[in-house]
């Protein structure tokens, strides 16, 4: 099952590479559901408690990696849906696009965090020259950052991992044979409490510069707005809903390791650190947004500070918060840049100031906009507001309620600048002459996705809090 | 052994000092593909020492892509842009001194995980070397003043890295060395393609033209 789910949008790629007009677009439409109905399956099980391996322990998917394959494969089919607007440019989009699928789903996949680390990797490889998709001036200059930066904080994780593997090293004090499968994620966590301490700290600050990096924590975010504001808008809607994601569940994969070696409190105050200061960074730039694909992008960087936050509070409502975050943030921040996309595309601009009258020019896509903005923004009904709740509860539970508080205020600040920016875009009048709002298929997608982030938000579907239970357990012990 | 270990590893930082000092782009390919050739001998002498085969392959391996395959693309990617001496006023005196800097803060980050901690891995003593070669080579990287600057600071630190897993783990799953290998391999002609669009959009590789997105 977890090969299928691997194989299906590799092989998907390759065929992509070659395929050509409508076959092409069918091709993707299939290998889009398939990877879909697989997924989903093979999660469900996964989150009601059913592990599953394959390739002798390689491949293996427990609930977390369950919860993070649903994301994966739900957004990968907002992305999709919107995938053909996109594609006429360029054979490669599609193939290029379903590769990078394939080594998110890897990332989360594999029990080995080598090779979780080249998969990581090979997301980035995979996305650069979708960045560069429109090769404009500016999109080229943001590919080449994202490029240089990424590559640069992945090799700080390599560096991380190869010092994880020398504490198993140092363990034995000798240089006999390695312990079978030293770097698999499930022997490492046995061995945790007998690995030297400061090595596993050592360890964990380079695995957290490294994959924070791909994550978007600031200081490291730097290469980030630029690169989600450039790539066309369903690969914006991966990178920011998904992509981000993963490096946050790299670092998660690392912390009970390091909290069972190098005791309770390290990892989480790094953690709790960058969190904040990532608030701070977003708040900063979310007060005054000029261009609205920016302000999304930096949206992004808030809420992976929040993520980090949750992670850092710990206790199974912080760590359950934080996954409850990134699906409803991978949800909403998707759909946001998806209609994004077609506001640009009708309006010509990405600058707050050019879209004027939103609502009456693209009557569905604005207030999908809207509606998704709000979403964003943490008001009830929607599932954002849940899920910020528990991460604070869970500050003000744990002990650290000065810094649950500053961070409430810095998201205060992002809440009126983004507010601020709506409502620019919503009143006034339409420029002339009026834009014209393309009819667009495939909203069903988005109009689901809106749907489901209420439901995360008012009345959780049976079942859902048990298997965050169960994920957050594989983090916090 | 270890003192052979240990000599190489030296030797591979001296050469990253020069590339600092050095200025001319021939000069710091042809610096970097002798750093390449002395940190193949060290994968050799490891395999040696710990009578691992793999190492030797790996070694094998990577003599090839960083001594012959990424030279050739560096090598075209330096094609055409004019050959930039160093700017008046701007001596290399300090970005040396940088490095010699950075040499003592390798020995601080690692030592306390490289002492009497570790005696069970022989090769340790050198260990805070490779670290200083990886983060001078990161400071080529983000002080270089135009985008084959920095990608020759990115493959030392890579380089660096390399030699850091080899002391400190006598190889990685053949699984990870695969991956890293090919994904340096992708890396490099990524960025000669990128290179290539950045020449023909600025008629420069200087950086400081990557300007357009502020904010």
């Amino acid at each position: 099952m977890i090969v299928a789910l691997l194989a299906l949008p590799l092989a998907a790629a390759g065929l992509l590479a070659r395929a050509r007009g409508r076959l092409a677009t069918v091709l993707h439409g299939a290998a889009v559901v398939g990877t879909l109905l697989i997924g989903l399956v093979l999660a469900l099980g996964a989150v009601r408690g059913t592990e599953a391996a394959a390739l002798g322990g390689l491949l293996r998917v427990d609930a977390l990696s369950g919860w993070m394959i649903m994301v994966i494969v739900v957004v990968a089919t907002l992305a999709g849906a919107e995938a053909p607007r996109y594609a006429a440019a360029g054979r490669a989009f599609y193939a290029l696009l379903h590769l990078m699928v394939f080594t998110m789903l890897l990332a989360v996949c594999t029990d080995d965090v080598g090779l979780m680390w080249v998969a990581v990797e090979g997301t980035t490889l995979a996305s650069v020259f979708l960045v560069n998709f429109e090769r404009t001036r500016a999109s080229l200059e943001a590919a080449y950052k994202y490029l240089l930066i990424c590559s640069v904080g992945i090799a700080v994780a390599f560096c991380g991992t190869v010092l994880v593997y020398y504490a198993e090293v140092v363990r034995q004090q000798t240089l006999a044979e390695h312990t079978a499968h030293a770097l698999r994620w499930t022997a490492l966590l046995a061995l945790a409490p007998s690995l030297p301490p400061r090595v596993l700290e050592i360890a964990f600050v380079f695995l957290v510069v490294g994959y924070g990096t791909k994550a978007g924590l600031a200081p490291m975010h730097t290469w980030l707005p630029d690169a989600h504001s450039e790539a066309p808008a369903p690969v914006s809607a991966l990178m920011s809903g998904v992509l981000l994601s993963i490096g946050i569940y790299a670092i998660a994969r690392f912390k009970p390791i390091v909290d069972a070696g190098a005791g309770p409190g390290f990892a989480g105050r790094i953690l709790l650190g960058l969190g904040v200061l990532s608030l701070a960074v977003a708040a900063a730039f979310l007060w005054a947004p000029a261009n609205y694909k920016r302000m999304l992008a930096y949206s992004s960087v808030e809420h992976m500070g929040l993520v980090a936050l949750g992670l850092g509070f710990g206790g199974a409502l912080g760590v359950s918060g934080a996954l409850l975050h990134v699906a409803n943030h991978g949800l909403a921040k998707s759909t946001l840049f998806l209609l994004a996309g077609r506001i640009r595309a009708a309006y010509g601009s990405a600058e707050v100031t050019a879209v004027r009258d939103l609502v009456s020019v693209l009557p569905f896509s604005g207030r999908a906009f809207l509606l998704a903005l709000f979403a964003l923004l943490g008001l009830p009904p929607f599932g954002l507001f849940v899920s910020e709740v528990m991460i604070f509860g869970a500050g003000f539970r744990q002990g650290h309620p000065w810094l649950a508080g500053v961070a409430l205020a810095l998201l205060l600040v992002a809440f009126g600048g983004l507010l601020r920016a709506a409502h620019r875009m919503l009143l006034g009048a339409a420029p002339t002459p009026a834009p014209a709002g393309a009819a667009w298929p495939g909203s069903v997608p988005i109009v689901v996705a809106l749907a489901v982030l209420v439901l995360t938000g008012l009345a959780w579907p049976p079942g859902l809090g048990d298997a965050l239970a169960l994920a957050a357990k594989v983090v916090s012990r | 052994m270890t003192i052979a270990s240990n000599f190489l590893v030296f030797v591979a930082l001296g050469i990253t000092l020069l590339l600092v000092w050095r200025q001319s782009w021939r000069g710091r390919v042809r610096l970097f593909v002798v750093q390449s050739w002395v940190l193949a001998a060290l994968a050799v002498t490891l395999g040696a020492l710990v009578r691992r085969p793999a190492l030797v392959a790996v070694g094998v391996v990577f003599a090839v892509m960083k001594t012959w395959i990424i030279p050739r693309v560096l090598r075209r990617m330096g094609h055409g842009s004019p050959l930039r001496p160093v700017a008046p006023g701007r001596s290399a005196g300090l970005p040396v001194l940088g490095a010699g800097a950075l040499v003592v803060v390798a020995y601080a980050v690692m030592l306390p995980i490289t002492g009497a901690v570790a005696t069970g891995v022989p090769t340790r003593g050198a260990i805070p070397l490779a670290f200083a070669v990886a983060l001078i080579g990161l400071f080529v990287c983000v002080t270089g003043r135009d985008a084959l600057g920095q990608v020759i600071g990115f493959l030392v630190f890579e380089n660096g890295l390399f030699a850091l897993a080899l002391l400190a783990t006598y190889g990685l799953p053949g699984i990870v060395e695969a991956g890293a290998f090919l994904e340096v391999l992708v890396l490099v002609l990524l960025m000669e393609g990128m290179l290539v669009q950045i020449r023909r959009e600025h008629d420069s590789l200087d950086i400081e033209r990557l300007r357009e997105l502020r904010g």
